[in-house]
């Protein structure tokens, strides 16, 4: 491996991806007011179906090019270990971290909102509101084009430079490497663990959304629509966390993780979501409706706090303490590489 | 069952529900009490994951969720096997866990045995009711309809206990490994029949009519 052109290799692959993503960016973000506008307008009642199906591509079509720039980087983002001269693997970094997590989330759910049957037309306006906030949120504060992949990237930039200086710092720039790759990037559980979370938070976006319609309506019928996407959220949801178990205790040996900020609002989330899925089951009851609305409420209130505590609560899951040295490296600010 | 032991089986089972909620509830408010003090925690003490700070606080999470744990567990033993004793019965079978659970736990002077042997009673009382469920026979109760339903409820909940063995006990075993893997299929089996087996089923509960919430309340008053 030569460093240099190795990292010569990742500026073209993120120069192309930024050039043919930079725009779509933009146009991503448009689409997204446009999707709110046409979704908040009565007049514009015949095009909702449409314009949902429009973003939806948008949305495929970005994820096209991030496919596009993962393989290259996984092509490229090779790891050696320099005692040996051996390449002990390719690192494949995962389309769900990073800058890329609000896209993934806005990409399922939008792809469920086009696959929504049951009161569609009542919920389909809802459905969009909620899938253009991800949307925009996804291309203005992730910029997976325009920055992709900061930590990664910044990881790996180090690491090729470690190799350029040689010695000591080519062992420990690859130890730190190989570490992440083995038990981060390449780890199944991370190319399975986060698409089952975002699966479930798109399926209770819908939940409540259709909740919503039931506080306002007050029919059972949404009621027993927000079950069903609640249902659908709730399995990968406990498949997603119980799988974090194993994985942590050989990952995160040493580390802080248990009763950890993120690791406590999941769980938060999660005994709401299976006190909601209880106290369903007496929907008949005098008033209980109430009950049952308010947790499914309140359950979708803390899987969006949940979601934003890995930007503010400290912790083993969280990008709120990303460490200097790696913000340097993600912004470009290197030495011994140009 | 008469009407009269009907209204007070509906009526016991509600509260266990209402018990159950407010348990899950619990367990929620303490974990989000947790998160504001993490987040208080780092912002006030640099490095403080790193400190006693950190263990002190884990050990406190542990020590108010192990209650917590241990009563949903009971309810959780009180709920489903109610026709496979008197309640009288039940509640002495709860009550006779818990107090080997204690038992142990004072004679080890450990949480965690006496944690790991309660949860290991309740899952064997569990897996018998697992196997009577499949079985058919008329014993336990659940909210649910249908054989495959009352059946992943069952696994499913099964599947929860056996997490909380391996979260209380296994951690550092080698046994971690294959008793985890045991519960997330037992969990995911049981969460997909509890909520999809009617779509398997050969013969279809009914589902119940769609209706107002205003009519049902005033219907109900």
């Amino acid at each position: 491996m030569n460093p240099q052109q190795t990292y010569n290799g990742i500026t073209d692959a993120l120069r192309v991806a930024d050039t043919i993503g930079g725009p779509l960016q933009v146009v991503l973000t448009i689409a997204a007011v446009l999707l709110a506008l046409i979704a908040l307008l009565p007049a514009t009642r015949s095009w909702r179906d449409r314009a949902l199906a429009s973003v939806g591509g948008l949305l495929l079509a970005g994820e096209g090019v991030l496919i596009w720039l993962h393989w290259r980087l996984w092509q490229l983002a090779v790891v050696v270990d320099p005692s040996t001269g051996q390449i002990t693997g390719h690192v494949a970094a995962p389309l769900w971290i990073e800058s890329e997590k609000l896209y993934a989330w806005a990409l399922l759910t939008c792809l469920m909102g086009v696959l929504l049957r049951r009161q569609r037309s009542e919920l389909l306006s809802g459905v969009m509101l909620i899938v253009a906030a991800l949307t925009a949120g996804g291309a203005l504060l992730g910029q997976p084009f325009t920055n992709p992949l900061p930590s990664f990237l910044g990881q790996y930039v180090g690491y090729l430079q470690a190799m350029t200086q040689g010695g000591q710092a080519a062992q420990q720039g690859f130890f730190g490497m190989e570490g992440a790759r083995q038990g981060y990037y390449n780890a199944w559980y991370m190319w399975v663990h986060p698409p089952l979370l975002f699966m479930s938070y798109g399926a209770f976006a819908i939940s409540f959304v259709a909740t919503w319609k039931m506080i306002r309506e007050r029919h059972s019928a949404f009621e027993t629509t927000a079950y069903r996407w609640a249902r659908l959220g709730y399995l990968p949801l406990t498949l997603g966390m119980l799988l974090g178990l194993p994985w942590a205790l050989m990952s995160w040996q040493g580390e802080a993780w248990w009763w950890s900020g993120k690791v406590n609002m999941s769980i938060m989330m999660w005994m709401l979501y299976t006190a909601y899925l209880h106290a369903r089951l007496y929907l008949r009851r005098r008033n209980m409706w109430r009950t049952v609305a308010t947790l499914a409420v309140l359950s979708f209130a803390i899987l969006l706090l949940t979601y934003v505590a890995t930007y503010v609560v400290p912790g083993a899951h969280s990008y709120a303490l990303l460490a200097p040295s790696l913000r340097a490296l993600a912004t470009g600010s290197l030495g011994g590489l140009s | 069952m008469t009407g009269i032991d009907d209204v007070r089986q509906r009526s016991w089972d509600f509260g266990l529900t209402i018990i159950t909620v407010v348990l899950l509830a619990a367990l929620g408010v303490q974990s989000f009490l947790g998160t504001l003090w993490v987040w208080y925690s780092e912002r006030a003490v640099s490095g403080w994951e790193q400190s006693a700070g950190y263990t002190d606080y884990v050990s406190m999470m542990n020590v108010i969720a192990a209650p917590q744990v241990v009563a949903l567990v009971v309810v959780m033993g009180l709920c489903v096997p109610k026709r496979l004793f008197s309640r009288a019965g039940l509640l002495a079978v709860s009550a006779g866990m818990m107090i080997a659970g204690v038992a142990a736990g004072l004679y080890t002077q450990s949480l965690t045995t006496g944690l790991t042997v309660y949860l290991a009673l309740a899952a064997v009382i569990q897996v018998a009711v697992v196997a009577l469920t499949v079985a058919g026979v008329r014993g336990p109760s659940y909210l649910t309809h249908g054989r495959l339903t009352k059946t992943g409820s069952g696994l499913l909940h099964l599947g929860f206990i056996v997490f909380a063995i391996v979260v209380v006990a296994l951690q550092r075993s080698p046994l971690m490994l294959p008793v985890f893997s045991a519960c997330a299929i037992l969990v995911t089996v049981g969460t997909a029949l509890s909520f999809y087996a009617d779509k398997l089923a050969w013969h279809r509960v009914p589902v119940d009519e769609e209706a107002s919430f205003d009519a049902t309340e005033e219907s109900d008053s």
